[in-house]
């Protein structure tokens, strides 16, 4: 048993369910919503630090795994947590909702999160995925009043559940036909045996699972109306971290022990990748709810970011963990300034209702532009890096389809995420947002900095993202 | 897989004289007792007026919440099951496991009671 | 010879029993149609030799989640025969749906070698299988075991934040609440003039709402 693999994950637990005892044995009269996001937010913290002092292995009797990928998806997944976390201090108060279970909840999400980036072991990876999930069902839906909220809850755990029982019986049968569990024993077993369709089809039904939790086309029909639906800061929560694990998990299935599988599977990524980058930037065009622009904005970025998995390469998993950075970082910022959208105490997210935001409010307005610009992939903001890495690895893997269809529906794209822009420098001002909170500005104030300055940043993420990829596809802890 | 079964035999062999004595008595009744039904024989009543309401009532959200718990707990008792077998062979790591998965439970217990789940009103 | 007897027995009885859960007419039947078929599943599970899982089948499918499903129905007031209607026009994808899974499971059945790599063969030791997971569960998989407590933990406190009401419907006594009353918190002494009375005014003791759903506390009538 080799627990300081895990440190981190058990720590966070541990700090979860001490946050969880002080919130419930505390005062009933008050609400400790502030006191117990401070310490999730401290806790968080410090699981990143534990993060980056774990050393690697793989232990816990075979099913842990805790190499440079694990670390990396670790940190993105946590700074997304804590950004979202740091939304929601704000825009929950404002919003009535006082639960200190809340901040619980994320904290136990991520720790699932953490679980499935570590996953060497398909239980690994199903308990991890159900620890994440849970908790997000609860959290879209704990603004039970609403009705918007109760149904983005609803039809999350619906169609959740659907897919968790895919994905269980895509398991179910890699476990039969492969023999094994532990993601090294599949893989060899896959490299000496022949394949058989049965594994085939478990492979097709565990890609099917992990990408209906990444909200790729064919399986985003929830995305919209649960991004709409749920609070502002679960959406916040939701299109960011999440989709990293869920990243995590099918790098590590696909390119670990399904690796044998590469020629089945690059063309179903490939065909997932092109339909929701299409889908992503058409549908967008339509929107009126900045939340549902999120929601497809959000469908068409899980289609770049699997054109590296398509690569199947290092090149391309790097320029997908890459992405993933950049991707989650102005997520966040975006969703600090749509957080930011009261008026008199009313949450707007209408598109309509930032008309003359840049006369407004210069300082939300340029956020919201940077956002804008750098998800539409407008040099030098951390999107357009993210986009020149992922083209440029399916371009050397001979994927000009899938390059050529990113560049197209790149610049579709850019329609609707200018339009945004133009509405809010160019349309008479309409009435002024209220006071924003402090948080709130600090979101979007770091993550501006980190998505406008982002050449400077860009070494070091790249050189992590570079190692993580490395200690991936060469199988061997390091 | 013999053993298995055969283990089982008293269960079926139980289960075989429960069905044979229900069968008897619900077919007893059907064929030795005399059956004249008329409509006002069989429309429900209550207390001797016509039916108040449907009987078909909502029921309280919080008979759910009960029974949600409940499956909780009884999932916990699962686990217990091959614990509870295997004791003597895992030792005190396997003891000590068990502790902190209901210790984690606990946590979950105080945090039931403080709420007042636990409690009707 | 008799356990295959039994085995066709107990398939027989699922499947109609299954076949009468989407068939019946009320609701509350086709729960207690889905129990008896959990009971069945669990006898095939039994003669397959599995016998842990037949029990957690009857423990927890039968004994919680069948109660659960029982409530839910209750709860909902579903009209089955509006239903019904959907039923006829969706039968037909349901069908071709459920073809396609059957023709998938066909195919990667049929004529194939499950687990190519050689198994640890189990129950080698002589011990039940309830045992035998007991083994591994709590000693080699530790991790995911103490993970599963926390999915329970986290499926708990959905439950709570989700459905529990904070609302006192009921006026019941909390005897520790009168113990703890102190007359200076209800009382109030009033020396009107003699003749002019309280103009109407009646004294409330400090802290007194006009909530409704709380009982009223210390409500002082005016002493003349």
């Amino acid at each position: 048993m080799n627990w300081t693999l895990a440190v981190p994950e058990l720590v966070l637990v541990l700090c979860g369910l001490a946050t969880l005892t002080i919130g419930v044995l505390g005062d009933k009269a008050k609400s400790h919503a502030g006191l117990a996001t401070w310490l999730s937010i401290a806790s968080l913290l410090f699981a990143g630090v534990l993060v980056l002092l774990s050393p690697s292995g793989i232990g816990l009797g075979g099913v842990f795994i805790n190499d440079a990928f694990a670390r990396f998806m670790k940190i993105v997944a946590i700074g997304g947590a804590i950004l979202a976390m740091a939304v929601g201090f704000d825009s929950n108060r404002r919003a009535g909702l006082r639960h200190f279970e809340f901040p619980v909840l994320m904290v136990f999400s991520t720790a699932g999160m953490m679980v499935m980036a570590s996953s060497a072991n398909l239980m690994t990876l199903y308990i991890g995925l159900e620890l994440q999930s849970f908790a997000l069902y609860v959290l879209c839906a704990i603004d039970r009043d609403r009705l918007g909220s109760s149904e983005a809850g609803l039809k999350y755990f619906v169609l959740g559940s659907l897919a968790s029982g895919l994905l269980l019986y895509g398991l179910s049968l890699v476990y039969g036909f492969s023999g094994s569990l532990d993601y090294a024993a599949i893989a060899t077993a896959l490299h000496a045996g022949a394949i058989s369709p049965g594994l085939l089809v478990g492979m097709v039904f565990v890609v099917v699972g992990l990408v209906f939790k990444l909200s790729a086309v064919p399986f985003h029909m929830w995305t919209p109306d649960v991004y709409e639906g749920a609070p502002a800061s679960v959406t916040a929560f939701l299109a960011g971290a999440p989709k990293v694990a869920a990243f995590a998990l099918l790098i590590r299935v696909l390119l670990g022990p399904l690796g044998a599988l590469a020629h089945q599977w690059q063309l179903l990524i490939e065909i997932v990748a092109v339909c929701s980058m299409v889908l992503g930037s058409l549908a967008a065009i339509a929107q009126t709810d900045i939340k549902r622009l999120m929601a497809y904005s959000s469908i068409g970025h899980m289609g770049y970011a699997l054109m590296g998995i398509a690569a199947g390469n290092e090149a391309g998993t790097t320029a997908t963990l890459v992405y993933l950075f950049t991707y989650v970082v102005m997520n966040a910022g975006a969703f600090a300034c749509i957080v930011a959208m009261r008026r008199r105490g009313e949450a707007q997210t209408d598109i309509a209702a930032l008309a003359g935001l840049g006369r407004r409010d210069p300082a939300l307005a340029m956020g919201m532009a940077i956002f804008m610009f750098s998800m539409a992939g407008v040099p030098p903001l951390a999107g357009f890096f993210g986009k020149l890495l992922v083209f440029v690895a399916a371009v050397k893997s001979g994927l000009w389809v899938l390059a050529g269809v990113g560049i197209v529906t790149s610049v579709i794209g850019a329609f609707y995420y200018l339009r945004v822009v133009r509405v809010m420098y160019f349309d008479t001002p309409a009435e002024a947002f209220d006071a924003r909170a402090r948080s709130t500005s600090a979101v979007a104030l770091v993550s501006g900095l980190a998505t406008a300055g982002f050449v400077l940043i860009w070494a070091p993420v790249m050189a992590a993202a570079a190692l993580a990829a490395r200690s991936l596809l060469a199988g061997t802890v390091g | 897989m013999a053993p298995v079964i055969n283990d089982y035999f008293p269960v079926l062999v139980f289960v075989v004289i429960a069905f044979v004595i229900a069968l008897a008595m619900v077919g007893g009744s059907l064929l030795a007792g005399k059956q004249k039904p008329y409509p006002e024989k069989l429309s429900a009543y209550e207390c001797g007026f016509e039916a108040f309401d449907d009987s078909r009532r909502r029921f309280d959200v919080r008979f759910y919440l009960v029974s949600i718990l409940f499956i909780i707990f009884d999932l916990e008792v699962a686990f217990l099951f091959p614990w509870a077998v295997s004791l003597s062979r895992i030792g005190m790591f396997g003891f000590l496991s068990m502790l902190g998965f209901l210790g984690v439970l606990t946590v979950g217990f105080i945090y039931e009671w403080r709420k007042g789940a636990l409690e009707w009103e | 010879m008799i356990v295959t007897a039994f085995f066709y027995i107990f398939a027989a009885i699922l499947v109609a029993s299954a076949g009468m859960v989407v068939a019946a007419r009320n609701p509350v039947h086709a729960v207690l149609f889905l129990i008896l078929a959990f009971f069945n599943a669990a006898g095939l599970f039994l003669i397959a030799g599995a016998e842990f899982l037949a029990m957690i089948l009857v423990i927890v499918y039968v004994g919680a989640v069948a109660v659960l499903f029982l409530f839910v129905v209750m709860m909902l007031d579903i009209r089955f025969d509006q239903m019904r209607e959907g039923l006829q026009r969706y039968a037909p994808i349901g069908a071709a749906v459920g073809l396609v899974l059957f023709a998938e499971l066909v195919a990667t059945l049929a004529g194939l070698k499950i687990a190519p790599v050689e198994a640890a063969a189990p129950a080698a030791s002589g011990l039940t299988n309830s045992a035998e997971l007991g083994l591994v569960i709590y000693t080699r998989y530790i991790f995911l075991f103490q993970a599963c407590g926390i999915v329970l933990l986290v499926a708990m406190i959905g439950a709570i934040v989700l459905t529990l009401r904070e609302r006192v419907s009921s006026r019941k006594q909390d005897i520790a609440v009168q113990h703890a009353r102190h007359p200076a918190d209800t009382l109030v002494m009033a020396d009107p003039v003699a003749g002019s009375g309280m103009d109407g005014q009646i004294l409330r003791a400090p802290g007194w709402t006009p909530a409704l759903d709380k009982p009223a506390p210390a409500r002082l009538e005016t002493t003349s």
